[in-house]
């Protein structure tokens, strides 16, 4: 029971006239960046939404339990997310098969074959609910949205296309607090109230990274090991994909002279590339999964750009049996290193105090650090 | 908006142009035999080519030395293929992609930015395989060649593709007869032997009397009828299939076991399928026939040849087959996908199933041991069905 109050914890005060409907929506993969949308248009629809437990380590071992070894990591915690909906009695849970959201812009396999995973993974009675987005072969968000509503016996246009719009409203508001440099998980929060809130004042930080990694991997607190408020605490300054907007990454893609493959491309690439090529950070971290495939070419492309760019960057593989205190040393070395190269920057450009105060971001001769630091 | 711009451009084709046509040097890179039509068609388009050595230790090494960890196997053969052919005077490079399929797409990005950074000089010409096929093929081959003549295409094309279908034919007939045959290492004799002849080939209507005249070859191999010969599918990705170094010639191997092999995919057929205009493709094709078997545990395709080893393994089950390997490179994002659910494939179909993945630290002791293990069971498992079936 417990378990069930803590997950509905974000979605409370829905008055739905049909409280039989319900869908499960496990909280990895598309949850991390698009659930605002799915809040508001299941509750326009008057379905109501449970949510999974957040991640811990019983996740990860519930779903490696089921798929072979050598599926990456954001699969296993989704499959043990899934588990978990399961065992709070869902009966309908949500499955998006995101295969591609441009033309010729495809997603990884393993995402886009999600529900043909949980399918054959799971030996359980339970429906999927499971739409494609396939903007290659034509089918669009409207189709997504119209094949979810179908599910639920819902055939109104006008509700599922004021449901559409009411999703959107509330991504929207939540894409403007995040890029204002909310939180993620507060503008979540606020976002599904439909609140806006606005940034206090901004504490200057000697330091800034970006990382660059898929929403999943970064703002799950167990798979990330907490990376954010870890580097928060170490006083540096964080930018995530989130930061930015979406034609912002694309430019940056384009100005570093690259195309566009992947369909999650813009929260790696364009966002290490738009703040490299602004030259509003330090210095880069990315965080990958072990045996992801889009990272491994991901990561390398910007790798190439940063030495180019001298650059430092600091490359993490996380999987389910990495220990926090190796994570810590590396992330402290990397961080480390940071603050002495620009040390030594600013005092053999600058011998008095007054520019300190508003240091000039330019970085010269750093060194380049690689995946060997460890 | 400049995206939009992006879009209408086929961003996937790359056909640098920075070399007048008959300085070129062409090389592409090997996978199994397609160098054979593949060296007929640019031959007969009047073009220079180079031909990297196949595939072995020493190009696999040189290919993990300059490319990422986290990369799978073809890519690094890939480039070493490529570096083997740069240095040994080749200049242009082709090579095919199919976007949305998997990491394959990215292959040509990565390894000119990684041939580049190593300091060769060379011209890179890709062509995309996913829509509008035939017309960028020819046209890609146009860009390399300049040949204005129709009749050498026709040539060139023409043999290409009946080298290829005569090159599958004596695949066909050699995994067919060599668990068969009665004196050990004959049919292997007769299939090397016309690899020869299919590449001394050079006329239209000699190519295409191929097939017909290997069959006839074939059927001079003495041959047992009556042995008891399990059928093993042999599927999972593309390049390792059809690659004898990668796979380490698992063919052999299970031929010499007395296992009738059939290989799924077929090179000459997926092109075939591919290159053809749909308005004279009128059979079904295997890609087709895979989505019609697979429906039941897979219903969209997810990219890479996912779709392909449910379905035939599905198709297997429901025809008699006895069992079926499915090998895949390490970290093969489509295949994995696959190989969670074969296991309930193999369970609800009945039928024993052998994922073997494969990379660069694959022993062969390790690898000759499962496949032999596989294959007992195999072999107990159909005896045991037949003596049912008599009682």
């Amino acid at each position: 029971m417990n378990n069930q109050r803590k997950g509905r914890d974000i979605n409370i005060n829905m008055a739905c006239s049909k409280s039989n409907l319900n869908i499960g929506i496990p909280r990895a993969i598309s949850y991390y960046n698009n659930y605002p949308f799915y809040y508001g248009f299941f509750s326009k629809l008057g379905i109501e939404i449970i949510l999974s437990d957040k991640t811990t380590t019983e996740t990860i071992n519930n779903g490696s339990k089921y798929v072979v070894s050598d599926t990456c990591l954001p699969i296993k915690v989704f499959v043990g997310h899934v588990i978990n909906l399961l065992d709070k009695g869902c009966e309908k849970i949500f499955i998006p098969s995101i295969q591609s959201t441009d033309y010729k812009i495809n997603n990884c396999s393993k995402i886009r074959g999600l529900p043909e995973i949980i399918r054959n993974v799971l030996d359980k009675p339970f429906q999927i609910i499971e739409p494609t987005l396939d903007k290659t072969e034509g089918i669009g968000l409207k189709t997504f949205c119209f094949d979810i509503a179908k599910e639920f016996g819902i055939t109104d246009k006008n509700l599922i296309e004021s449901a559409i719009s009411y999703g959107w409203n509330i991504y929207n508001k939540f894409c403007e607090m995040t890029k204002s440099g909310i939180p993620q998980q507060e503008a979540l929060k606020n976002a599904i109230n439909e609140n806006i809130i606005k940034k206090n004042v901004e504490l200057v930080r000697p330091i800034s990274v970006v990382i660059m990694a898929h929403g999943y991997n970064l703002f799950d607190e167990r798979i990330s090991l907490n990376l954010i408020n870890k580097l928060e605490k170490m006083g540096v300054k964080v930018f995530t994909s989130l930061n930015i907007t979406r034609n912002e990454a694309i430019n940056s893609i384009h100005e570093l002279g690259e195309i566009q493959y992947w369909a999650n491309e813009l929260d790696l690439t364009g966002t290490a590339a738009y703040y490299m090529l602004n030259k509003k950070v330090d210095g880069i971290i990315a965080l990958s999964a072990f045996g992801c495939g889009p990272d491994s070419l991901m990561v390398d492309e910007i790798q190439y750009h940063a030495k180019e760019r001298n650059m430092p960057m600091l490359h993490l593989t996380i999987d389910e049996h990495t220990g926090e205190a190796g994570f810590i040393t590396r992330i402290e070395a990397f961080i480390d290193m940071l603050i002495r190269s620009k040390r030594k920057l600013l005092q053999k450009q600058h011998n008095n105090l007054k520019i300190l105060r508003e240091p000039k971001k330019t970085i010269e001769k750093n060194k380049v650090l690689t995946d060997s630091l460890a | 908006m400049a995206n939009a711009e992006v879009l209408q451009l086929n961003r996937f084709s790359r056909m640098d142009d920075t070399i007048s046509a008959e300085n070129r040097i062409i090389a592409w890179p090997r996978m199994g035999r397609i160098d054979i039509p593949l060296k007929a068609l640019l031959l007969s388009l009047g073009a220079k080519i180079v031909i990297p050595p196949a595939n072995s230790n020493k190009a696999l090494e040189l290919g993990v030395k300059n490319s990422i960890e986290g990369i799978c196997l073809p890519y690094k053969l890939n480039l070493a293929n490529y570096i083997m052919a740069l240095e040994n005077g080749a200049n242009t490079l082709m090579m095919f992609q199919a976007p949305g399929s998997c990491r394959l797409g990215n292959y040509t990005k990565m390894a000119q930015k990684t041939l580049k950074s190593m300091g060769y000089k060379f011209d890179m010409v890709v062509f995309d395989m996913y829509k509008s096929k035939m017309k960028q093929t020819l046209q890609a081959f146009w860009h390399v060649t300049r040949c204005i003549n129709p009749w050498r295409y026709y040539k060139g094309f023409s043999l290409g593709f009946n080298k290829f279908f005569a090159i599958d034919e004596a695949e066909k007939l050699l995994f067919y007869t060599r668990p068969r045959e009665i004196h050990k290492g004959e049919a292997e004799k007769y299939y090397n032997k016309w690899l020869k002849i299919i590449d001394e080939t050079n006329s239209v209507w000699g190519a295409k009397q191929l097939c017909r005249k290997i069959r006839k070859d074939f059927k001079k191999i003495a041959i047992d009828k009556n042995r008891s010969v399990p059928v093993v599918y042999l599927l999972g990705e593309f390049f390792v299939l059809l690659d004898p170094y990668v796979n380490q010639n698992i063919e052999k191997k299970l031929g010499d076991m007395g296992v009738e092999v059939r290989r799924q995919i077929m090179f000459s057929e997926w092109l075939e399928h591919v290159l053809k205009p749909s308005l004279f493709y009128r059979k079904e094709s295997h890609r087709e026939r895979c989505v019609r078997y697979a429906k039941k545990y897979m219903k969209r395709a997810i990219g890479g040849e996912a779709i392909e080893t449910i379905g035939d393994t599905v198709y297997a089950a429901r025809h008699g087959v006895d069992g079926v390997i499915h090998i895949m490179p390490f970290s093969c994002m489509p295949e994995i996908v696959s190989q969670n659910i074969l296991s309930k494939v193999s369970k609800e179909e009945n039928i024993p199933v052998l994922s073997l993945v494969l990379d660069e630290q694959t022993g062969e002791a390790g690898y000759i041991t499962r496949i032999e293990a596989f294959i007992d069971l195999v072999k107990r498992r159909k005896s045991k069905l037949k003596k049912k079936k008599e009682i």
